[in-house]
């Protein structure tokens, strides 16, 4: 009877998965710097993070609508109850979104020879001690801007494009959770369940100013607040070919329950995963390699990522722990 | 447990990884707005100021193997943003990252910006190239990503597409000659 009911709990999550799946998936990533031999986490050691703006609008977006926007996306990040990022607006600015000056400074700035690129943000890091002297968020000037309630057509959304590079000032790196097609003109997002999935939307749209789930798994597991640990679990595990460890996979967890994708890579030579910030209940796995697109937009250029392998569900349906987590979950996969 | 979670997530999460926001190329868009197309080897990495002093950008000098387009030249020097000087490190989250010695096809362009090349769309314009330790040959990385036809019917791109794989250095080079003599990438 047990089993009967096992089988038909995976039956109706692998159901459910293919439906979800449309909108496939990966996860978030934490951004990191080498500190002597060790790698540490990019985090914020004082809160609030107090940031400047530059005084200098662009067609169709004054500086103070700029303050606003940045605002707002910092405001959606500072709701999440299960993180304890806090921002504060520190005045505006003539100085430039650049390094330098110890202050976190964010604007628009003309970098046609960034082509391509919506905004970025950038660190001053001390190498010595790790922390975090300054960072700077630009947006593109080269770019045509809204900030338009509903939305612009030919326009890019500033607040999503903020909310975006916030996430990275915070630390996250990017999640691979989002679907693309290939066409004239380059590709193009089909659906994003990240904030962070580092392709933007095409311009005229506002679906950018909203957080995921893998965003909010993030952000808490980053800076977690007491909620963080009490309500949310994990799932850890390996990913493994032929016996060895896999790395760079990307694996998915997905909720039955709340329909949502949260996930994690494979992180060490082993083939080591945790999915953490994960909501309690039944999860299915599905594993997947990063062949879709700019691994180095994910991952250090010297790592050996592994993209040659096929993609795989986990035979069975893992239950997270509320506060806990669930590991020794093993994923084979098998070469393309 | 949980506790112990926690610090193996700080332990094994942390790699030095880079992002943004982009707007990707399809390949043939990498090719035609590239003006030169090189295989070569890192000669020399050096982090400088910007002339205005306000960020710092490495200047990556490349001893070139072979071009694909554009050239000629024993060496080619190019601009990334970011860099080190002293015990300070400016991460341009998304910019690339090269180290002496690594080899890589670079796609560079210099137009709307400064004298000196960058690489095509931050890091669209780099693909690495490892040597496969079983076979000994050069693959690149990553995977070509090409419409097929003219690109004009939209085609979804699905991970763990059995027909996407890593290319071998001439086959990357034929792929990139295939892409030139197609309309877009003239």
């Amino acid at each position: 009877m047990k089993s009967e009911r096992s089988r038909l709990l995976v039956l109706i999550a692998a159901v459910a998965l293919v439906a979800a799946w449309q909108i496939p998936a990966f996860a978030y990533l934490k951004l990191g710097t080498k500190v002597g031999t060790r790698t540490v986490t990019l985090k914020w050691s004082q809160l609030p993070i107090r940031y400047f703006i530059t005084d200098r609008g662009v067609s169709g977006v004054t500086s103070t609508q700029l303050q606003q926007a940045v605002q707002a996306a910092f405001a959606t990040w500072d709701g999440v109850t299960t993180a304890t990022v806090s921002s504060q607006f520190a005045g505006f600015t003539l100085a430039n979104p650049t390094s330098g000056d110890g202050a976190t400074v964010i604007g628009f700035q003309n970098r046609p020879d960034l082509d391509r690129t919506l905004g970025a943000t950038s660190f001053m890091i001390d190498t010595v001690t790790g922390a975090i002297v300054e960072s700077d968020i630009f947006f593109n000037s080269s770019f045509a801007w809204s900030v338009s309630a509903q939305g612009e057509t030919g326009f890019f959304d500033l607040q999503s494009i903020a909310l975006h590079e916030i996430g990275h000032l915070h630390g996250l790196a990017h999640s691979a959770m989002g679907e693309t097609e290939l066409r004239a003109g380059g590709r193009r997002v089909i659906a994003a369940e990240a904030v962070m999935f580092p392709v933007a939307f095409a311009s005229g749209t506002i679906l950018g100013r909203t957080l995921r789930a893998d965003d909010i798994a993030g952000i808490g597991d980053i800076y977690p607040s007491a909620s963080y640990t009490r309500e949310t679990g994990s799932i850890s595990g390996k990913v493994t070919k032929s016996g060895k460890g896999v790395l760079g996979a990307h694996v998915v967890a997905f909720d039955t329950r709340t329909q949502t994708l949260v996930g994690g890579f494979s992180l060490s030579d082993d083939g080591s995963f945790v999915i953490a910030g994960l909501s309690p209940g039944p999860h299915v796995l599905r594993v997947e390699p990063l062949d879709d697109g700019d691994v180095e937009s994910f991952f250090d250029p010297t790592l050996n990522i592994d993209i040659n392998f096929r993609p795989q569900f986990y035979e069975k349906v893992v239950v997270v722990p509320q506060g806990g987590g669930t590991s020794g979950v093993e994923l084979k996969v098998v070469a393309k | 447990m949980r506790r112990l979670i926690l610090i193996v997530i700080l332990l094994v999460c942390a790699h030095e990884v880079r992002a943004t926001v982009l707007l990707p190329a399809e390949f043939r868009e990498i090719v035609a707005g590239s003006q030169v197309i090189v295989y070569g080897r890192v000669a020399a990495v050096r982090a400088e100021w910007s002339d205005d002093r306000t960020r710092i950008d490495t200047i990556v000098t490349v001893t070139a193997g072979s071009y694909l387009k554009g050239g000629p030249g024993g060496t080619v020097t190019f601009r990334v943003p970011g860099g080190q000087i002293g015990r300070y490190r400016n991460v341009v989250v998304g910019a690339p990252q090269f180290q002496a010695g690594e080899e890589a096809v670079l796609f560079l362009s210099a137009s709307g910006g400064p004298s000196i090349a960058h690489v095509f769309g931050l890091s669209q314009g780099v693909f690495r190239v490892k040597v496969d330790a079983q076979r000994g040959t050069r693959l690149v990385v990553p995977p070509v990503l090409m419409a097929q036809g003219d690109g004009e019917v939209p085609q979804p791109v699905t991970r763990g597409d059995t027909t996407r794989r890593q290319l071998s250095l001439d086959q990357f080079a034929a792929t990139v000659r295939q892409a030139m003599s197609s309309g877009r990438a003239q």
